[in-house]
């Protein structure tokens, strides 16, 4: 059977465009997001870890090694099987840090630039087998499929090239065009991931028709199969007798590297998976395709046994549908297996090309400042590509076909299998560090060069007692990953780590929750950043990623807290890496906006311990989760502590700002959590700064002025006991709002100056009684000495007005007594009495507002209690609503008695109290008179001395049907009669 | 925590019956195929453990 070139170019072409056109469509959108972000997409896309050599390669494998095969897939499905513990660190690493490739991962872990350009060189050493072999396996299936029409070998003569070359060159191109068109991009690639589960399910589906036909098209089915076998036992034997030889461990081990150290594979495992994790839907999922991906393989390698295939066993895939005379079904293997190639080669070129640029090229060229920085790196990545299908293809050149293709893949799969102790170090043993895993890696790649490459490029066939060569392979595996881990954990033991890397190292480790130290950033505004990168970046770049960095975190631009810059730092550095890879990005970052340890020792960022634990609660089990209760119940009780309270950092920064204190500042925790003191508003600012200062304990009574108050606050501090002997974590502050303690005393200091001239004006009464007693016996006299009708009626009035001085002088001196406190000395008064006096007194302010006091109490209501305590209540309750009354207003004092009562009214028309105002009117220093004109202690001054008499009082306002005037009811006991006539 | 637990548990079970695992799997006597039934039931097993760490951490 045999195609024409043009026919079956046409095909590989109109598949190619295909796999264009369904990437151009999900770049653009038009593929649903259900479909191209399901994780059946995803698991898909993984799919490209099986290449031509999954496709055409391991029937040859199965041929050599038997069920030693298998290994190839047990050995990748074992790490998805625990993905959660080899593959999920790794990918939240990378998610965290914006990491970009595996040579980044390794860069930002072991803090070495050195460790990621030799990793990155090896990295390419070790891909360049398997590029190759994809070339190879389309370029040898499309010379199968056309070896015998007339045009494959016109193309030849036309060229002046061997056809198999110019197929190669031609494919190459059309890839290359591609990956540049597709995955060069900075932004993650959809189009790229959809395109690459679509070439998955293509090849399975031709790889299982493959199966199926050969299964029940050559055997008659499963109980076929097994007769054929019976009657062949040495195929069967083929199965079972090389695993005894024990190679077939090693290939466990070398394809236990390739999930996790392949370019490709990591790359769309880690950097490419979607933001949901799916970590757990792998774990099944992905082992299920390699189940599938598997199942074909022996009885294909049986059937072209059965059908005695001219062909080599690795392309009894296309092989098999060939010799059954079945050409559409070989056609559609052929795309099954060009679709395979596809994949790996357009995700291995890419993946590799973040390598070479962030490790290799970057570091050496300066990028230009005038020009835009993303088109030049986005060239920079084009041309890497090409000098990476340029190379593959020269290396398939140099091989010219002289490897098969499990010997092309054992060689890339050995050298990938050297980066695996450097990658399991980063999540589980931090002590690893750079100069370990250099001298690992570099002795690994070297015995690997020596035994596998140089063999394979050149004619040398020994190198001293090392045994060279392809057919070697398991003991320079096994060799080569020896001394390379030998070397990887001496080293690691035996040489210092930098402080730089042991940060990252913890980073890394799993244990999320180890104690960041808080480090300092001499920047101190948003703007700093844009002002300081643009000496590197430019302006415009360095502008568009503060913003960018800005909104990621939700800051505006004006933001100096020192914890949302350091977080502001860390997500641009992140984004830069992967822009331009994790060493450049780090080390710009390291020059500009270098961090710095505090003096005096690292002080733990509480902020950030607080905000992991928050996210990593539910992860927390066991004796971890106890001691985060712990936590939350102090820092509960600290943030509910009725009392205002700050702790602050040996930097001045504010770690902790209650409630209390929100609400005695009003400012919002959320907004100054993180911040120095010296962002703070005032006059908190000044009050806090200086008091910490201070070498003082305690400052009593400081007055702070709000916008609309004044408030007095005393302050207490303490230091913080630090983990280590004699230290001190920073401080803790208490601010004890006394404005309530502070007015009150000031009340206090009035009453008594009041009290004093009270005393004062007693004596000044007795002062004034004896000459005002003088003239009115000079008046009497007067009176009688004489017969004058006018002298008389003057020295009457003489009389009547010293009278009334006297009466006045009497009132006074009698308010001025302090009254009784107890009980048992209370007696019984007239309230008629106690009103009328307080009425005489009130008469005497002339400068108030003119009143009518209407007094219609009864002579005979009598209480039991203290006559100048209950002239004080009528004083201030008559004042009060002399105060509320309209000029000329009638002021009613008026009483009844009921059964237990004696019940006295006092009724003004005034304005009235507002009903929201009711209930406070008799808390003290409640007023809504103008400041100065009343104290607000009145109300709750009258309301104490009725407690003290048994009494009650209430308020009526409005009054009943009316829209005004106030009411004041007070009820105090009725005297028994048998007391009140004693 | 749970998660390390379980994982070397379950190598201690591996390593206990890996020998008779491995004998039965490549016994010649039996079908070809019975690689991939453990193969297939790994894949169940872990289907199934998957599901009910995802509702636990519900």
């Amino acid at each position: 059977m045999s195609f024409e070139i043009s026919d079956i170019a046409l095909l590989g072409t109109g598949y190619l465009l295909i796999l264009f056109g369904i990437a151009y469509c999900a770049e653009k959108g038009w593929i649903p997001k259900r479909i191209s972000e399901h994780p059946v997409t995803y698991i898909l896309s993984l799919g490209i870890f099986a290449s031509a050599w999954a496709f055409y390669g391991v029937v040859d494998l199965a041929y050599q090694y038997g069920y030693g095969a298998l290994a190839y897939y047990l050995g990748t499905g074992a790490v998805f099987l625990f993905a959660p513990m080899v593959i999920k660190p790794l990918a939240q690493l990378v998610k965290r840090f914006q990491i970009t490739s595996l040579t980044d991962l390794l860069v930002f872990r072991y803090h070495s630039q050195t460790a990621g350009a030799i990793a990155a060189v090896c990295m390419l050493a070790a891909v360049l087998p398997l590029l190759a072999l994809q070339i190879q396996a389309v370029t040898e299936t499309l010379h199968i499929l056309t070896s015998g029409s007339s045009s494959s070998s016109e193309i030849s003569g036309y060229t002046g090239m061997p056809f198999r070359t110019v197929m190669a060159l031609c494919y190459c191109i059309l890839l290359a065009a591609f990956t540049i068109l597709f995955g060069s991009s900075r932004e993650k690639h959809n189009g790229l991931r959809v395109a690459m589960a679509f070439e998955s399910l293509i090849k399975l589906a031709a790889l299982l028709t493959a199966g199926f036909v050969a299964l029940y098209g050559v055997f008659d089915g499963f109980d076929g199969l097994d007769q054929w076998l019976t009657q062949n036992p040495e195929n069967l034997e083929l199965l079972y007798s090389p695993i005894k030889a024990g190679e077939s461990h090693t290939l466990l081990l070398v394809f236990l590297a390739t999930a996790v150290a392949m370019p490709h594979v990591f790359h769309m495992s880690t950097i490419e998976a979607p933001a949901k994790n799916i970590s757990s839907t792998l774990t099944w999922a992905f082992p299920l395709f390699l189940l599938l991906m598997a199942l074909p393989i022996f009885p294909l390698l049986w059937a072209g046994i059965e059908l005695g295939s001219p062909l080599s066993p690795q392309y009894f895939t296309l092989g098999v549908p060939m010799q059954m005379g079945l050409p559409i079904l070989t056609l559609f293997i052929f795309v099954g297996g060009l679709s395979a190639a596809t994949g790996a080669i357009v995700s291995i070129s890419l993946s590799l090309s973040t390598m070479l640029l962030n490790q290799l090229v970057l570091p050496a060229v300066h990028l230009s400042r005038k020009r835009d920085l993303y088109r030049q790196v986005l060239w920079f990545r084009r041309v890497l590509i090409i000098l990476i299908f340029i190379c593959g293809y020269s290396f398939y050149k140099l091989l010219n076909n002289s490897l098969s293709l499990t010997d092309l893949a054992l060689m890339t799969f050995i050298e990938a299998l050297q980066f695996i102790p450097g990658i399991f170090a980063i999540a589980y043993w931090p002590s690893a560090n750079s100069r370990g895993l250099i001298v690992g890696l570099t002795l690994g790649t070297l015995i690997w060069t020596a035994g596998l490459l140089l063999p394979a490029l050149t004619d040398i066939q020994s190198l001293g007692i090392l045994p060279i060569g392809v057919e070697y392979w398991d003991t320079i595996t096994l060799l080569s990953i020896s001394i390379n881990i030998a070397a990887f954990i001496g080293f690691s033991m035996l040489t210092t780590t930098s402080t730089e890397e042991r940060y990252s190292a913890e980073l890394c480790a799993e244990d999320e929750l180890s104690q960041p130290l808080r480090t300092i950033l001499n920047v101190h505004t948003a703007e700093d950043f844009t002002d300081r990168l643009s000496v590197i970046l430019g302006g415009r770049t360095a502008d568009r990623e503060v913003k960018r960095a800005l909104e990621e975190l939700n800051l505006g631009p004006k933001e100096r807290r020192p914890y949302a810059l350091r977080q502001l730092r860390d997500r641009i550095e992140a984004n830069l890496s992967s822009l331009i890879g994790t060493s450049l990005a780090s080390e710009i970052m390291d020059e500009h906006i270098p961090y710095q340890l505090p003096e005096g020792g690292g002080t733990s960022d509480i902020n950030l311990i607080e905000s992991r634990l928050a996210q990593y609660r539910s992860h927390l089990s066991g004796l971890a989760a106890e001691l985060d209760n712990l936590r939350l119940y102090h820092r509960n009780t600290l943030e509910e502590l009725p009392m205002a309270a700050v702790s602050l950092g040996h930097d001045m920064e504010i770690l902790m700002w209650n409630q209390a204190m929100a609400q005695l500042t009003t400012i919002d925790s959320d907004s100054v959590l993180g911040s120095h003191l010296d962002d703070l508003e005032q006059p908190w600012r000044d009050l806090l700064n200086a008091f910490s200062q201070s070498p003082n304990t305690h400052l009593h009574k400081q007055q702070v002025d709000q916008a609309h108050s004044t408030r007095w606050i005393s302050l207490h501090k303490a230091n913080i006991v630090g983990p280590a002997a004699n230290s001190t974590d920073g401080q803790v502050i208490l601010l004890e709002d006394i404005t309530d303690i502070q007015r009150l005393e000031q009340e206090l200091v009035h009453s008594e100056r009041l009290a004093s001239i009270g005393r004062l004006s007693a004596g000044v009464a007795h002062e004034i009684g004896n000459p005002v007693t003088g003239i009115a016996c000079l008046a009497q006299n007067l009176r009688y000495d004489t017969k004058n009708e006018d002298a008389i009626e003057t020295a009457d009035m003489i009389l009547s007005q010293t009278d009334r001085i006297g009466r006045i002088v009497q009132s006074l001196v009698s308010f001025s007594h302090t009254g009784q406190q107890n009980k048992d000395d209370f007696i019984l008064l007239s309230v008629r009495d106690c009103a009328s006096e307080a009425v005489q007194l009130l008469s005497l302010q002339k400068d108030k507002n003119p009143v009518i006091f209407d007094l219609r109490l009864d002579q005979g209501l009598a209480v039991m209690g203290d006559p100048q305590r209950l002239i004080q209540v009528f004083i201030n309750l008559l004042s009060n609503a002399r105060d509320a009354s309209p000029q000329g207003g009638t002021i009613i004092i008026d009483g009844q008695t009921s059964t237990q009562w004696v019940e006295i009214f006092v009724e003004d028309n005034g304005s009235g109290i507002p009903l929201e105002h009711q209930e406070k009117v008799l808390e003290p220093f409640f007023t809504s008179k103008e400041p100065g004109e009343g104290t607000g202690l009145g109300l709750s001054m009258v309301h104490s001395i009725i407690e003290e008499h048994d009494g009650q009082i209430q308020l009526t306002s409005p009054l009943p049907n009316k829209d005004n005037g106030t009411r004041v009811t007070i009820k105090l006991p009725l005297v028994p009669i048998s007391q009140s006539n004693t | 925590m749970r998660n390390q637990r379980l994982l070397i548990l379950l190598l201690l079970v591996t390593y206990v019956f890996s020998p008779t695992i491995y004998d039965w799997a490549i016994n010649p006597e039996g079908a070809w195929y019975r690689p991939f039934i453990i193969w297939a039931l790994l894949i169940v097993a872990a289907y199934l453990f998957q599901g009910r760490s995802n509702r636990n951490e519900l």
